[in-house]
């Protein structure tokens, strides 16, 4: 009795702990930690399922996608002559290898942007669309040229890509388990059985099994062979080194814009009216002039804001602040209209150079603010010792403030980038036709496509989702890759 | 001959000085050279061409239709009444915008900040979808949305006095009669007691340690002054808005027209996305620590928010966000590509009559202004905001 009497005192055990980890804990910890939070996830959830349920059943269902699809060319190219559209094709295929031999070189910064281009582009090409076939051919060949680039430099053997490496460990794995049971020691009919429900099983382990063997290539002596050649290749080639690179990237840009304009006088190259030039070409060109010149002219414009020469700095002060007031349409409104007249009566400028200059000079200025606060957060501990080691005003600003500066504003860099790509939709206003205005014309200028203009702007707004979306990917890679916030 | 060059031993060309000098006045000579060169071309261009030039315009007829405006506006207006009008208009979808984008951006920020997941990723979505994309394409989309919208006959009605159909938005607005001014007069008195009152109140409760609820004692002190004056002064009549004619045209009440609904829309959306991601960020640039003390204070997440958190983000969130006011501001430009008659809209329809570099030069020095009051609020914030001491 005595030893039941204790016993009978113990409070009752408690109730074993709630799981928290595994499924069950991540929803209790992420959507259902309190009756707040609980109500709120279904409220929530419900909301967006009927959303997502709506809009799925539209895009699939409900959607006329014949107005994208039968008038790619014009929302690609815009009203370029379809006998010369090999030349963007092949200013396409200049860039993608440009991309593909950054892509080795550089690897990770760029290799989710090329990979993604990569994919995109297959997925085009294989689509089942109205495309010409030669068209559809040529977009293939420049998932091609990005995967040539890449192995023009990057110095590899297949057993060595991440992707390769990853799948390879794991069948690896998985055939060394399979060796450890020794099925066949079993009855033959039975070990047939068993094999086969675990080949159904396990996803055609046998498959798994040759590609492990298969995969394991560098034992091979003839993809040593190769590689060895490959590698050598690259460094014959030598586009490691960053000055080469560079150079070929200048060259490829220009190459693939002469294509794109023409030469005067080249049989084949008959020069493109730059009216005709429209649609995302256009867009890309623009953002694509406008990011390269506004950096070089937004840092001349930060330096004499920064200088100690009053007349230098009032005018740069009052050039970055008069455009940064005005929205950028009374901008281009004006390069309609009166800078035309600034040039001599002789020189005819096309709106296509209005527009891109208009862009340039709008966006510098924002890039001289950005690249200002840059400079303005290199502590000042860093010009002492410039000054201190007898480095000159101007080498402790090239040398020392300015690449430090530039390094603390990338996000902001690519920021201002990706608005300048959103904002050359605005040169409609000066006639151009981009790929906005093109939709607009699409739309309203058939009768047919009067009620498919939620699908043409859906599709516009992808298409620029998925550059800007890329852009801010690469940034991120590019501050992780300098170390940005871990110095 | 050296020695004529030297100022104390230093030749004349490295001599700081004289460096300084000669840089600004070559700088100044070429910028004001190219200045002049684009002056003379224009001057020249205008002659040659015989482009009209000047402001006489500004007191002729205007003589173009504006669709709707915040002041009565008739075509046989003044060209400056009416680009007054078109300003105004510009004014009026600024100043919505702006509220609502905050309203709209503080909940998104905060719904990103939740802890939980479903909530957080929808405003995530939300904001990438958003920002990414050009304005452009989102208010012509916005628009389209409008027009497609029933029509005026088939429109959705709501208590006979909210109409939406695809010539607008309508509700009851209240228009001002006789005791309006007595009615503004005992509200104001009300607010100031209220103020006082959360003034005391806060005092008590910092005091004391017990909640005293200044903000809502304040705001219900504030709220049954005001209700209390507008019943017994009766201030203010309802203009309902109310269907007429044979094509139920829509008359009375505040009417936002089709095209300003698609532009407020696609602007509250647009920036909203920005301002939440900049209130995400100010929150967050709070020191872990000050989250960690609130948490063991026996703060709720909310709380924490609330009291700590927020507040002290505010410093890091508010320039950036007039920055953004500004933006969206300068955005509602856009409004030409939808056909509501803001500034930009009216000046370029202007241009076909009136000389186009006057106009330009009038919009730009409009836009100046306004973004001239932006900065002076950002700079009363910033000055305000100082550490002291």
């Amino acid at each position: 009795m005595s030893a039941a009497a204790p016993a009978q005192a113990m409070p009752p055990p408690p109730p074993p702990p709630a799981m928290t980890v595994g499924l069950v804990g991540w929803l209790r910890a992420n959507l259902f930690s309190s009756r707040v939070n609980s109500a709120l996830t279904v409220v929530l959830g419900a909301v967006l399922l009927w959303a997502l349920v709506s809009l799925v059943g539209w895009l699939l269902f409900a959607a006329d996608w014949a107005v994208v699809t039968t008038r790619t060319p014009l929302y690609l190219v815009g009203l370029y002559p379809a006998a010369e559209y090999w030349r963007p094709q092949a200013a396409l295929l200049l860039v993608c290898l440009l991309l593909g031999v950054t892509w080795g070189r550089w690897g990770r910064a760029a290799r989710g942007f090329a990979l993604g281009l990569g994919v995109v582009l297959l997925v085009v090409g294989l689509l089942p669309h109205g495309m010409q076939p030669l068209n559809r051919a040529l977009l293939l060949l420049n998932t091609a040229a990005l995967g040539l680039g890449y192995l023009l430099t990057a110095r590899l053997t297949l057993g060595r890509l991440p992707v390769f490496r990853r799948v390879a460990a794991a069948l690896h794995a998985r055939a060394a388990r399979l060796y450890l049971r020794r099925p066949n020691r079993l009855p033959p009919a039975a070990w047939l059985t068993v094999q086969a429900s675990r080949l159904l099983n396990a996803g055609a382990v046998g498959l798994g099994y040759l590609l492990t063997a298969w995969l394991a290539l560098e034992r091979r002596p003839w993809v040593r062979r190769a590689a060895a050649m490959q590698n050598a290749l690259a460094a014959r080639l030598a586009l490691g080194r960053p000055k080469r690179l560079a150079a070929l990237a200048i060259v490829s840009v220009i190459a693939a814009l002469l294509l794109i304009r023409g030469i005067e006088g080249v049989p084949g190259l008959t020069p493109v009216n730059t009216q005709d030039i429209g649609g995302l070409l256009l867009n890309l060109l623009l953002a694509l002039f406008g990011i390269v010149m506004s950096m070089p002219l937004g840092i001349a414009l930060a330096l004499g804001r920064r200088s100690n020469l009053p007349v230098v700095k009032m005018v740069c002060v009052g050039f970055i602040e008069l455009v940064r007031g005005v929205p950028l349409i009374t901008l281009l409104f004006m390069s309609r209209h009166i800078l035309p007249l600034t040039f001599p009566a002789n020189i005819h400028v096309d709106a296509l150079y209005l527009s891109a200059i208009t862009i340039t000079l709008f966006s510098s200025a924002y890039m001289a603010e950005n690249v200002r606060g840059g400079m303005a957060a290199v502590s000042e501990g860093q010009v002492e010792a410039a000054r201190a080691l007898g480095l000159r005003g101007w080498q402790t600003t090239l040398l020392v403030t300015l690449p430090q500066g530039l390094r603390n504003i990338i996000p902001a860099i690519v920021g201002q980038s990706i608005s300048l790509f959103k904002d050359t939709s605005l040169v409609f206003i000066i006639g151009m036709l981009d790929l906005v205005e093109m939709g607009r014309v699409t739309i309203q200028g058939n009768q047919e496509f009067l009620d498919n203009g939620r699908e043409v702007y859906v599709f516009i707004a992808l298409v620029f989702w998925v550059f800007t979306f890329s852009m801010s990917f690469v940034s991120r890679r590019i501050e992780r890759a300098l170390g940005v916030g871990r110095r | 001959m050296t020695r004529l060059f030297t100022v104390q031993g230093v030749p004349v060309w490295r001599n700081i000085v004289v460096l300084r000098w000669v840089t600004q006045l070559v700088s100044a000579v070429l910028v004001l050279s190219v200045v002049a060169l684009f002056f003379v071309n224009v001057s020249r261009e205008i002659e040659a061409r015989d482009i009209p030039f000047g402001f006489s315009f500004l007191t002729r007829a205007a003589q173009i239709p504006i669709g709707e405006t915040v002041i009565p506006y008739d075509p046989s207006d003044s060209y400056a009444y009416g680009l007054l009008a078109a300003a105004l208009n510009t004014v009026k979808a600024s100043v919505l915008g702006v509220i609502l984008a905050t309203l709209l951006g503080i909940l998104v920020g905060v719904a990103r900040l939740s802890s939980n997941w479903l909530l957080n990723k929808a405003a995530l979505v939300y904001v990438e979808a958003f920002r990414n994309t050009p304005l452009l394409v989102q208010l012509l989309f916005w628009f389209l949305v409008v027009l497609s919208l029933p029509q005026v006959r088939e429109g959705y009605v709501a208590f006979d006095a909210v109409y939406l159909n695809n010539s607008g938005f309508y509700l009851p607005w209240p228009v001002p009669v006789d005791g309006f001014w007595l009615w503004l007069g005992a509200t104001a008195l009300g607010i100031a007691v209220a103020v006082i009152a959360a003034r005391h109140l806060q005092r008590r409760e910092t005091e004391s340690g017990r909640s005293t609820y200044p903000i809502l004692t304040a705001a219900a002190i504030a709220v049954v002054v005001s209700v209390i004056a507008l019943l017994v002064f009766s201030p203010m009549t309802l203009d309902i808005p109310r269907a007429e004619g044979r094509f139920g045209r829509i008359q009375g009440g505040a009417q936002l027209g089709g095209s300003f609904t698609a532009l407020l829309v696609g602007l509250v959306l647009y920036t909203a996305a920005f301002i939440a991601e900049i209130v995400r960020a100010g929150v967050q640039s709070v020191g872990k620590g000050q989250v960690e003390a609130a948490r063991s204070s026996g703060l709720s997440a909310l709380q924490t928010l609330r009291y700590v958190t927020f507040p002290q983000g505010l410093r890091v969130i508010i320039p950036p966000t007039i920055s953004q006011f500004l933006n969206l501001t300068k955005n509602s430009s856009l409004a030409a590509a939808i056909g509501y008659p803001d500034l930009v809209s009216v000046a370029s329809t202007m241009t076909q009559i009136a000389p186009a570099i006057s106009l330009i030069a009038i919009v730009m020095l409009t836009y100046l202004a306004m973004s001239l009051t932006y900065s002076l609020i950002g700079n009363l914030y910033n000055r305000s905001i100082r550490f002291k001491g």
